[in-house]
């Protein structure tokens, strides 16, 4: 058993959920969009990456003869700026339908089939970005520079900078929440009536979420595949989307650290830590099918026993000035008024 | 041409499919106000139960129906031991289609833990084909149109001519009301819930059967097409939904004839974006604007 492996992995799985997851709480937690199409936003953030990196398809470096659309190699930061930039544009264009003043549970449906539908022209188009065999051999970040070659070495340093990546996302996420515009989004996700009363053009702060959330997610995806250096539909299914729920209903919506704990739960402990156990039964498709199931019923237990997570939404300050009545309802509406 | 009559012809046995599912799945969102995302799942689990039977020798006929009554009883056993005490605890529907994703992993999971991850295939016989003009459908495809036709057929007689279907209507169109003027309301759920399972198990079961080839990954494509008819035809609508399927149906079909069998699917998806822009509440709009769905 290679520990320094098994470390490095858990370290870069665990942080990059734990971006993507915090990306899904702005829209979920903080503004009350249930948006079950965030796996593509991960997804277009490492394609992107992996195609700014790759290079041109019809260039020497393409030896696996891979079709994509079009590519580049840039250097080191450039990947993943890029792949912000595309989430944030993708979250722009699908934040639009969610701009039709759906009610909650149907916008959320017709998210989840969005989801599906960019599975399927991904699937479908083999020139787009490969199809089902999806990307590989894309070049790890840095990796050629220094004397960093690959190996163990190169992973402590990669989880590194990944942590690195995690605390600014971390302490950003923290100041925004803290800001003016945090308190705007929660006042979306509560009333959002009473939002447009105040003044508060609630259609553009659906669509900055959007494109906040989904260039947090674009980054996440990004990261990750520099360091597992290939990218499929099978890393993407629909279902991915809802590992990242669980993390966030489990830990406790609209609170970062709540979040980081539900992301450890799901990803560290059920998703990566079993991988490295003995097989049940020698089988690794039955372990993932109880993995899934895990997750699945975790989602349920947290639902009935703590709805609002192991670490709650602090209550913010002045919030006794609000009536009982309305402090009851919990963060991102999954509760109903009482 | 005539092979566009002839894609039309498969189209509207696949609308009949689509049908069975979309119209349990509409219905039950009319009367309960949830949406059960796990339907998707359900279906599945209902296909691999049909396949289970199929593969004991039993005819795919009789392995519908029983997996349609089994499909059936889990959803009332769904509704009663987990959605109804969910929402008794107060959670809202926003949250109840948390729930249901939870239900879909686990039942998606379990039977790719038990079936596995590989393609089957139903053993039947699939008839003779049957040429009228430029259509073209073997004998299976008939019968499946045709069990299709005769539930929708059903589902208009119960609505519209017995008491039951009556009393199913008032919960949809205002719960309190009904239960006020002594409707019955657990057993009027407990009825919807039956029949939505049910044809969403039939719709399982045809499905595989239309598609050859099927794997447990099925349930999430045919939950698209299912939530395209539904949306299309107004959210809630039982005949919406039939028409929504119909369009749906053909639309898959002809795109597969006319661009690409890889994208009959995104077919379904370009329906539901433009109605989803154009017209957010379907083509029947009463349930939609009630219930407050888009506005």
């Amino acid at each position: 058993m290679n520990w320094g492996f098994f470390a490095t992995t858990v370290i870069i799985y665990v942080v990059t959920s734990l971006i993507a997851a915090w990306g899904l709480d702005l829209q979920f937690g903080s503004t009350g969009v249930l948006n079950f199409s965030f796996i593509i936003f991960v997804a277009a953030g490492a394609y992107t990456a992996a195609i700014l990196t790759l290079g041109s398809p019809s260039g020497p470096g393409n030896v696996a003869q891979q079709q994509y659309f079009a590519g580049a190699t840039l250097p080191f930061p450039l990947p993943w700026i890029g792949a912000m930039v595309v989430g944030g544009i993708l979250g722009l264009l699908v934040g639009l339908v969610a701009l039709k003043r759906l009610r909650g549970d149907y916008e959320a449906i017709v998210m989840l089939v969005v989801s599906l539908m960019a599975l399927y022209i991904v699937l479908s188009d083999v020139g787009f970005l490969n199809g089902a065999s999806g990307l590989a051999l894309i070049p790890s970040p840095l990796q050629s520079g220094g004397n960093l070659t690959g190996g163990t070495g190169y992973g402590w340093f990669y989880s590194g900078l990944t942590v690195v990546v995690g605390v600014i996302v971390g302490f950003v996420m923290h100041r925004l929440m803290e800001s003016p515009l945090g308190r705007a989004l929660r006042a979306v996700r509560e009333n959002e009536r009473a939002a447009e009363a105040m003044g508060r053009n609630t259609a553009a702060l659906r669509l900055l979420v959007f494109a906040l959330g989904g260039s947090l997610g674009a980054l996440s995806g990004a990261i990750l595949v520099g360091f597992i250096n290939a990218w499929s539909p099978g890393a993407w299914g629909f279902a991915e989307t809802f590992l990242l729920f669980a993390a966030v209903i489990v830990g406790g919506q609209g609170n970062l650290v709540g979040v980081a704990v539900g992301a450890f739960i799901i990803f560290g402990l059920i998703i990566q830590g079993v991988l490295f156990l003995p097989q049940i039964g020698g089988d690794s498709a039955l372990t993932e099918c109880l993995q899934w199931i895990t997750a699945g019923l975790l989602i349920l237990l947290s639902m009935w026993l703590r709805p609002q997570g192991i670490i709650p939404e602090r209550r913010r300050r002045l919030s006794r000035w609000i009536a009982p009545a309305r402090r009851k309802r919990n963060g991102s509406g999954l509760l109903r008024w009482r | 041409m005539s092979l566009v009559i002839e894609a039309a012809g498969f189209g509207v046995v696949t609308a009949g499919v689509v049908a069975l599912a979309a119209v349990g799945f509409t219905l039950q969102f009319a009367i309960t106000n949830i949406f059960n995302v796990a339907v998707g799942s359900q279906l599945t689990l209902a296909a691999f139960i049909a396949y289970a039977l199929n593969r004991t020798g039993v005819s795919i006929w009789y392995a519908m129906i029983a997996a349609g009554l089994f499909t059936g009883v889990t959803s009332v056993l769904l509704n009663r031991m987990i959605f109804q005490p969910f929402l008794r605890r107060g959670t809202s529907f926003f949250g109840l289609v948390v729930v249901g994703i939870a239900l879909l992993l686990i039942i998606q999971f379990s039977s790719q833990a038990i079936w596995g991850a590989s393609f089957v295939s139903y053993q039947f016989n699939a008839g003779g084909v049957f040429k009228w003009g430029p259509l073209l459908l073997n004998r299976t495809s008939l019968i499946l149109l045709g069990i299709a036709a005769g539930t929708m057929v059903a589902v208009h007689l119960l609505l519209t001519y017995t008491r039951f279907g009556k009393s199913m209507r008032a919960t949809a169109a205002d719960p309190e009301l009904a239960s006020s003027c002594g409707i019955r309301i657990q057993l009027v759920t407990d009825a919807t819930w039956f029949l939505a399972g049910m044809l969403s198990g039939l719709g399982g079961v045809a499905f595989g059967m239309t598609l050859g080839a099927f794997s447990v990954s099925m349930g999430s494509t045919f939950l698209v097409i299912i939530v395209a008819a539904a949306i299309l035809g107004g959210v809630g609508q039982a005949y919406g939904a039939m028409l929504g399927a119909l369009v749906v149906g053909i639309a898959t079909e002809e795109t597969s004839l006319l661009v690409s069998s890889a994208y009959s699917q995104v077919a379904a998806f370009i329906i539901l974006i433009l109605v989803l822009v154009v017209r957010p509440e379907g083509i029947l709009p009463g349930v939609a604007r009630y219930r407050g769905i888009a506005t």
